[in-house]
């Protein structure tokens, strides 16, 4: 618990740090492009199309998808309001679980504040989620899901992936440190990720044997904030009061997840040259 | 004169793996595992304001090690490092970010140091002036000469106004104009009273700036007093190393491996972590 502090007191106190080395972060990923940053634009463009015309018109055929309170939602629609967080967590969660070991070096001082490392690298994807988030807002007031006061829910949503991030950053930025191959892992189990979160398929019909076995999914924190998302942009539920047992599940998951890795961070962050 | 840095029987151990295997292994088991190797042993001495201390010592002596430790850039395994003040290290590798200008990482540098808005914004004027890059404060610092490179690097470094000022090397960069321009800077940091820790190889530069050498050989302080008692002796050392024959250096260099592996070790010593 006091470890936990320490690390809440630190991301306090260094916030204008980390604001600044995001941006700088930002601006040294897209230097090297013509068109810099509209490609955190095109990219995700590029690959939506493909799932639509994989998922939505190849493997669906062009079926709409029910929500729960009955509106039938087209599936393009339906995805993108989905994949719009994958594109922020995806990238978010491989960067900073490499962000101390890659950066280490560039830290002259053993009294920075290392637990602001991982966070200044989620804050750089977080700027560009914020475009995204108005980009497909702007479109969705062309079709019938146009902004409704669901829409108040979407700050939650954001806070909750933010601390969702910082929690799982502390964990694995500590452990990819030591052990490198954790990076690997990470990689893999985000791979596996896109297909077990209900991002391009709907999978509230996954029955093996007569068991349903939803439930396995929501195990993952990804999916309550996937389907908060949804459930702010197409305006159907409110989904923190509508699920809120599954809301105490998220919350009781993320305290222990920030209690383990502000314990890990701690325990081993005066060592982390040592390992390089 | 007040003592600005009191270090006491640092150690700082290292660990030799053969295999990936080996280092896993020494994450996971409780007592460790693989070879020990001492980079520092046993070291202890203290530093006055106002003393320019060279530090000296062949290949791998642990020049480099102690010099990071009193830059609080690595933790020692055991002993305790005391320093008043705020301490910066100027190397030859300044960790500059090369897809950002010389004017972003003036900032970004000064951030990771520790200053807030306010004084960064004071030092870029001074360092810009210091590093003398020109227009090129506003390129990306890839396309920057070497030598421009640590002249941004050495002008951050000594803009920071710090207490302590430990010099790796680096003294040797830029040309002459810019050498000329650092020596000032040094000497003006002397006359200030700053603590300063001055690693060379050159005899000739050790000479010229520090009233106190340290000679460091495997890991272990061999002498510490005033540059004029401690360079004749450890010249007179490298005349003798010199000399021997390649047999003769091969078992040198296996007795110092032998000591740094910890044999001398007391058991007394108990790892912090």
């Amino acid at each position: 618990m006091k470890s936990l502090f320490t690390i809440v007191r630190e991301q306090i106190s260094s916030f204008y740090l980390i604001l600044r080395l995001s941006a700088f972060e930002m601006k040294s990923a897209h230097t090297n492009n013509y068109l810099g940053r509209l490609w955190e634009i095109l990219n995700p463009i590029i690959q939506l199309s493909i799932y639509w015309l994989v998922f939505g018109i190849g493997v669906r055929g062009g079926q709409k998808i029910q929500m729960e309170n009955g509106t039938q939602v087209p599936f393009f629609i339906w995805m993108v309001t989905g994949m719009i967080l994958w594109f922020f967590v995806n990238p978010a969660i491989s960067h900073s679980s490499k962000s101390i070991y890659s950066r280490i070096q560039l830290i002259s001082k053993m009294s920075f504040p290392m637990s602001a490392i991982p966070s200044f690298v989620i804050m750089a994807n977080f700027y560009t989620h914020l475009m995204l988030v108005a980009v497909v807002m702007f479109f969705l007031q062309f079709t019938d899901f146009k902004l409704s006061v669901y829409y108040l829910q979407l700050p939650y949503f954001m806070l909750a992936t933010l601390i969702f991030l910082l929690a799982l950053s502390l964990i694995t930025s500590t452990l990819s440190t030591i052990v490198r191959d954790v990076q690997q892992v990470v990689q893999s189990v985000l791979r596996m990720m896109l297909y077990l979160t209900p991002l391009l398929w709907h999978t509230d019909k996954l029955v093996l044997n007569g068991v349903n076995l939803t439930f396995l999914l929501k195990l993952n924190p990804l999916y309550y904030l996937v389907e908060g998302y949804r459930a702010s942009l197409l305006g159907t539920t409110w989904y923190i009061l509508e699920y809120a047992q599954y809301t105490l599940y998220f919350w009781v998951l993320i305290l222990f997840m920030l209690l383990l890795g502000s314990t890990l961070h701690l325990q081993f962050r005066n060592r982390f040259v040592d390992f390089l | 004169m007040s003592e600005t840095v009191i270090i006491q029987n640092v150690y700082k151990k290292y660990k030799m793996y053969k295999s990936p295997k080996e280092k896993l292994l020494d994450v996971i088991l409780p007592g460790g595992y693989g070879e020990d190797f001492y980079a520092l042993q046993d070291i202890s001495f203290t530093a006055n304001q106002g003393d320019v201390i060279g530090l000296v010592g062949m290949n791998g002596s642990g020049k480099s090690t102690l010099s990071n430790i009193l830059g609080g850039v690595i933790p020692p395994t055991s002993g305790t490092v005391k320093t008043v003040g705020q301490t910066s290290i100027i190397a030859i590798s300044s960790g500059l970010n090369n897809q950002l200008t010389g004017r972003e990482n003036i900032e970004l540098k000064c951030l990771m140091l520790g200053f807030n808005k306010k004084e960064i914004q004071e030092m870029e004027a001074k360092i810009i002036e210091f590093a003398d890059v020109g227009k090129f404060i506003d390129q990306p610092v890839k396309k920057y000469s070497s030598g421009m490179r640590s002249r941004l690097g050495f002008a951050i470094s000594v803009t920071v106004n710090p207490d302590i000022l430990i010099v790796d090397e680096a003294l040797s960069v830029g040309d002459q104009v810019f050498g000329q321009k650092s020596k000032n800077k040094m000497f003006e940091f002397k006359e200030k009273g700053k603590t300063i820790f001055f690693v060379s190889h050159s005899m000739g530069q050790v000479k010229e700036f520090c009233d106190k050498a340290i000679w460091l050989e495997y890991g272990e302080i061999k002498d510490y007093g005033p540059v004029i008692e401690v360079l004749p002796e450890y010249e007179n050392f490298l005349k003798q190393h010199k000399a021997m024959t390649n047999e003769e250096q091969k078992k040198f260099r296996e007795e110092i491996m032998k000591k740094q592996s910890g044999i001398n070790v007391k058991p007394k010593i108990s790892d912090n972590f």
